[in-house]
């Protein structure tokens, strides 16, 4: 529903006739903490076998990104269903990989990262999700008329909550277009979202041509992991707009079980995914 | 504890009010009474605020919304004055043996269109000795001289550049009334509430200077007759149009045009004003190829009819619309619209009385194409009054009266408006009140130095059933995540259906208001004031400015009323005969039950706002000063107010430490410093010339502390809720008003007004938003600034 506040921005930007320009903001620094990226996606028709946690801390927010990934963490999932556990290896670079790894769907999984003496934990559960229906290109959808856009559609299905992430990544851009979705007004209809490029000299960003290809994936969600990943969003999108909310610090699903004060950013996801591509033509 | 003692305080300042009514009317005096009407010469307009008092006594009195007053005195021969600021004052010998009614005409000083006035309220002696306080009233006169955006006459933007009031930013609906929000304001256009003041959001107010008589901003010490807010009331009286002849007004300008009409009619028993204004920048822009639009437009309405001598019946009327339309994706509209009769009855000499039925209307649509659907909200009330004036003596006076308003809420539906929307339909919970009140009010000389205002207001709210309502286990709709350390939603256990005859929950506050006012001498006064207000509805918005599309809910069994006490304490003097007046007050104000939006909290289509909220608490305090200098070629006034607006959030029933951990935290509406200059000068009878200058400190907002990678974007980490400041805010906006030569036997007055603001092109940020460069990928802030410079010509005319 972040639709609704964006509207009003778009407008007041239009009636004012107003600027904007990046400009230097001394802002306050908080403390260093660990961040957790654990994302276990399971490509629907694979094994689901390899997977990889990300371990990296945080950094003052205008510092220039450079590799934070953190080493000599030990980094266990296991299945709470069954007792089988998961190891995964430090590559030495913050990544922490398994070949060994198998999702069930419906099945509750821990997370245990040992880092620096102090135990980190987390639970999610593995939801399927839902085939996309239909990924098509048009021009006269979306916002501008005349704009190539891609259109991801999905079949909902009925009387059941649903929650889904779905991500486009344009392989020419470095960032990503995200939603978060759930099926609240569109339960047991078909749903289409799109991703359109809008030309902005000043952020050189260019429409869509023919030949760009879009990387997307669309994931099953838990209603913990909808309702972070709607703020996280949110707060990505349009942070300090008039008429976006106060933004607030994210609260993620992983705990610091030695030093609760001490709390880790990230979350642990198990997901059911959906992978596909589109070239435009 | 602390209810217990502030409902036994009430019943304390009740008791102590009993007693002085009963010594008040025991002193009662067999006098004989003068009342009557003052109206303007020229147009006929019945004048407010007009002092009236026999030369050499103490004895006074001020007429009222409709002009009428009413002054006792013993018999024997007085001088007897009327005094209006702006206008020639009148004094007339009369023998007072014998009630007797006297209506009198005043003239202005000078009846030329848009004279440079600059008007200090009443006459010393009235201002010192009333025991009023924390009023800010405005001229229209005076507001159509200051430089504005556009060229557009705006009266809330006029307002913000007097102590006590500011704004969220340019580009944002609404004004803040010492630290309160937006929703804390009454704001009533004839009588009727508005519920939203803005048209483009922010950019210009509903108001159009041509149809306004005067406007009155109450910002405490607000009299028993009025209630259901806790910050402030804005009270802004219509004309009643030219009863004398008929003349039309208008203006021309960059963005929008006006047109006002008024005359006589009812063969002279009676007269109207219908003023209409409107956006035409859109259509310029779709000439241009400009696909995107925004348009506003209102129009009022009043005509009156006077019965007979004792009777007079006014019926008013405003609708206002914005439109937006962005090609392809959006549109939306939204916009007031009102209506009241009321009926002027004069008993006797002595007591007056006003009966109004009121309707008023704010409702929002928008349309989302891209997705197939509409989405409409609405609130409407009804609204019956009846108010009394008792003249008992000079030294006591006597409002009293009752009110009762039914509330509409809906609070919002969406439907699909095509076969292939994937959007199913929805209704949230409509939402029924009934919001009554009683009060009576007591204006008391208790020595001819010292005068008391002291009154109580009984108000009562029904939260009516007609809906289902969610239940929770524990009474908890939200709970603290202990491990996580967050508010979390709880999901509802049952549901209890009230019938449209139940109440779901019940209400009601002893509201005590007193005023105090010493007249030290001559020349200066000290006011002393308290006052308590419940609020029963609230709106609902988590983001730094308030939206069109906020929805207003009513408190019930999740959502208690805002109850505030304010204690104000304020010195006024007069300077040089008049030439210059000091203002200064100082004010504590504390609201309970004051709801703040936890972490994360979704507002939007959401039929159970309590998982959102908790009730928590707020403060302000504050010094204002304001230094004008009334007469002469220049006027204009230096305005300062120093203040702190903050406010805490407890766990309560949900648990946890609250918001910010129950730690104060600044609101939005905190601004330390705001300093404001506003001059007028004029140079010749052709040319004058105006400015404004402003410096505020910046809105309080929260900024990333800290940065982490997920998901390969960069996310910001945040911590203390509004610790941070926009840069401080400062602009100067210059005016020129131009009269071209004209014959005085000419009906047609024209003058063009010239406007620069923001003449520094200064890029004040009305945001700062953070995030990541498209190209690069590095952290960047980006900020918004509305305005830069912007020149602006109108033309003005009367006929």
């Amino acid at each position: 529903m972040k639709l609704y506040h964006k509207t009003l921005f778009i407008a007041l930007l239009f009636i004012g006739a107003s600027c904007t320009d990046v400009i230097d903001v001394d802002v306050p620094e908080g403390p260093i903490r660990l961040t957790i990226e654990a994302s276990l996606d399971w490509e629907k028709g694979t094994t689901g076998n390899e997977q990889t946690i990300l371990l990296s801390t945080s950094t003052p927010f205008f510092d220039n990104q450079g590799n934070t990934g953190v080493t000599g963490a030990t980094v266990q999932v296991t299945n709470d269903n069954d007792g089988s556990e998961f190891v995964f290896n430090d590559q030495n670079n913050g990544r922490y990989t398994t070949s060994l790894f198998v999702p069930v769907l419906g099945d509750t999984y821990s997370l245990e990262v040992i880092y620096e003496g102090e135990r980190y934990t987390a639970t999610e559960t593995l939801f399927p999700v839902t085939d996309i229906s239909s990924i098509t290109q048009s021009v006269d959808q979306g916002e501008d008329d005349e704009v190539l856009e891609v259109n991801v559609s999905f079949e909902d299905p009925a009387d059941i909550e649903n929650y889904y992430f779905l991500r486009f990544q344009s392989r020419n851009d470095l960032l990503p277009e995200l939603f978060y979705i759930k099926d609240e007004f569109i339960d047991g209809n078909e749903a289409t979202f799109y991703y359109e490029k809008i030309e902005d000299e000043e952020d050189n960003i260019v429409e869509f041509q023919p030949g760009d290809i879009v990387d997307i994936t669309f994931l099953s969600a838990s209603e913990d992991y909808y309702n972070y990943l709607q703020l996280l969003i949110e707060q990505f999108e349009g942070a300090g707009d008039p008429f976006s909310p106060t933004p607030v610090a994210l609260v993620g699903n992983c705990i610091n079980e030695d030093n609760p004060d001490n709390v880790p950013y990230g979350y642990f996801r198990v997901t059911e995914m959906v992978k596909s591509s589109y070239t435009f033509e | 504890m602390k209810k217990k003692r502030q409902r036994y305080r009430s019943m304390q300042i009740v008791a102590g009010l009993c007693l002085l009514l009963g010594s008040a009317l025991t002193h009662a005096q067999n006098n004989f009474t003068i009342s009557g009407n003052v109206t303007d010469k020229m147009n006929g307009e019945t004048l407010f605020g007009t002092s009236i008092f026999l030369k050499g006594t103490t004895i006074g009195a001020i007429t009222n919304e409709y002009g009428f007053y009413s002054i006792s005195a013993p018999q024997g021969p007085y001088t007897l004055v009327f005094s209006h600021m702006g206008y020639k004052e009148i004094t007339m010998e009369v023998v007072l043996d014998r009630n007797q009614k006297i209506d009198v005409e005043i003239e202005e000083f000078s009846t030329q269109l848009d004279e440079v006035e600059v008007t200090a309220e009443e006459p010393e002696r009235a201002i010192l000795r009333k025991p009023e306080m924390s009023v800010s009233k405005l001229n229209i006169k005076t507001v159509k001289q200051m430089p504005v955006v556009l060229g557009e006459v705006d009266v809330i933007k006029s307002l913000q550049i007097l102590p006590g009031v500011t704004n969220n930013g340019e580009g944002s609906s609404g004004f803040h009334v010492r630290g309160g929000a937006v929703d804390q304001n009454l704001v009533l256009l004839d009588e009727a509430i508005i519920y939203n003041t803005s048209h483009m959001l922010g950019f210009f107010s509903v108001f159009n200077a041509d149809a306004v008589k005067d406007l009155k901003l109450y910002k405490g010490g607000i009299p028993a007759k009025f209630g259901g807010r806790v910050s402030s009331v804005l009270d802004v009286r219509q004309k009643d149009g030219n009863s004398k002849n008929f003349a039309l007004t208008g203006g021309v300008g960059v963005i929008s045009s006006r047109l006002a009409a008024e005359g006589p009619m009812f063969n002279d028993r009676g007269s109207f004003l219908v003023a209409g204004r409107g956006s035409y920048a859109h259509l310029f822009l779709k000439l241009a190829g400009e696909k995107n639009s925004v348009s506003f437009y209102d129009l009022n309405l009043k005509t009156n009819y006077n019965l007979n001598k004792n009777n007079k019946l006014y019926l008013s009327g405003y609708f206002g619309r914005d439109v937006f339309n962005f090609d392809g994706s959006f549109s939306s509209s939204y916009g007031n619209a009102s209506g009241n009769l009321r009926w002027n009855h004069i008993f006797n000499d002595r007591l007056f009385s006003n009966l109004s039925l009121i309707y008023s209307k704010y409702d929002y649509e928008l349309g989302i194409e891209d997705f197939d659907f509409d989405w409409i909200s609405s609130i409407k009330n009804y609204n019956a009054k009846y108010d009394l004036k008792y003249y008992f003596s000079d030294a006591f006076k006597l409002d009293f009266g009752i009110s009762t308003i039914k509330y509409e809420f809906d609070p919002g539906q969406i439907k699909p408006t095509g076969p292939d929307s994937a959007i199913n339909e929805l209704q949230l919970d409509k939402k029924r009140a009934l919001e009554s009140a009683a009060y009576i009010n007591a204006e008391h000389k208790l020595t001819d130095n010292l005068t008391a205002q002291y009154g109580i207001r009984f108000s009562h709210f029904n939260r009516m059933g007609g809906q289902p309502l969610s239940e929770y286990a524990n009474d908890q709709p939200l709970v603290y995540n202990n491990t996580l350390q967050f508010y979390q939603r709880t999901d509802p256990i049952g549901e209890t259906n009230f019938k449209k005859g139940e109440s779901i929950k019940t209400f009601s506050n002893f509201e005590p208001r007193l005023a105090l006012a010493y007249q030290i001498n001559d020349y200066s006064s000290i006011k002393l004031g308290y006052s308590r207000a419940a609020q029963y509805i609230h709106l609902l918005s988590n983001t730094s400015s308030v939206t069109p599309l906020d929805v207003w809910t009513p408190s019930g069994k999740y959502i208690k009323p805002q109850l505030s006490d304010q204690y104000a304490l304020g010195y006024f003097r007069n300077f040089k005969d008049k030439m210059y007046s000091l203002e200064t007050e100082v004010y504590y104000k504390t609201v309970d039950n004051r709801i703040d939006y936890v972490d994360g909290s979704d507002l939007i289509g959401n039929n159970t706002i309590e998982t959102e909220v908790l009730n928590g608490e707020s403060r302000a305090y504050g010094l204002e000063l304001l230094l004008r200098k009334n007469e002469g070629p220049f006027t204009g006034w230096i305005s300062y107010t120093l203040s702190k607006s903050e406010q805490r959030t407890f766990g309560g029933n949900a648990g946890g430490p609250g918001i910010n951990n129950g730690d104060w935290y600044n609101t939005p509406f905190d601004r330390t410093h705001d300093i404001s200059i506003t001059g007028a000068y004029r140079f010749n009878e052709k040319w004058s010339f105006g400015a404004n200058a402003i410096f505020q400190t910046g809105r309080p907002v929260t900024y990333p502390n800290g940065q982490y990678q997920y998901e390969g974007i960069s996310i910001a980490s945040y911590s203390d809720r509004n610790a941070d400041r926009l840069p401080a805010y400062y602009r100067l906006d210059v005016s020129a008003t131009y009269k071209p030569n004209k014959r005085p036997d000419k009906k047609w007055k024209g003058e063009w007004v010239f406007g620069i603001y923001n003449v520094f092109n200064r890029k004040n940020a009305a945001s700062i938003s953070f995030g990541q460069n498209f190209e690069t990928g590095a952290n960047e802030a980006t900020r918004t600034a509305i305005f830069g410079i912007v020149p602006s010509v109108t033309y003005n005319f009367k006929f």
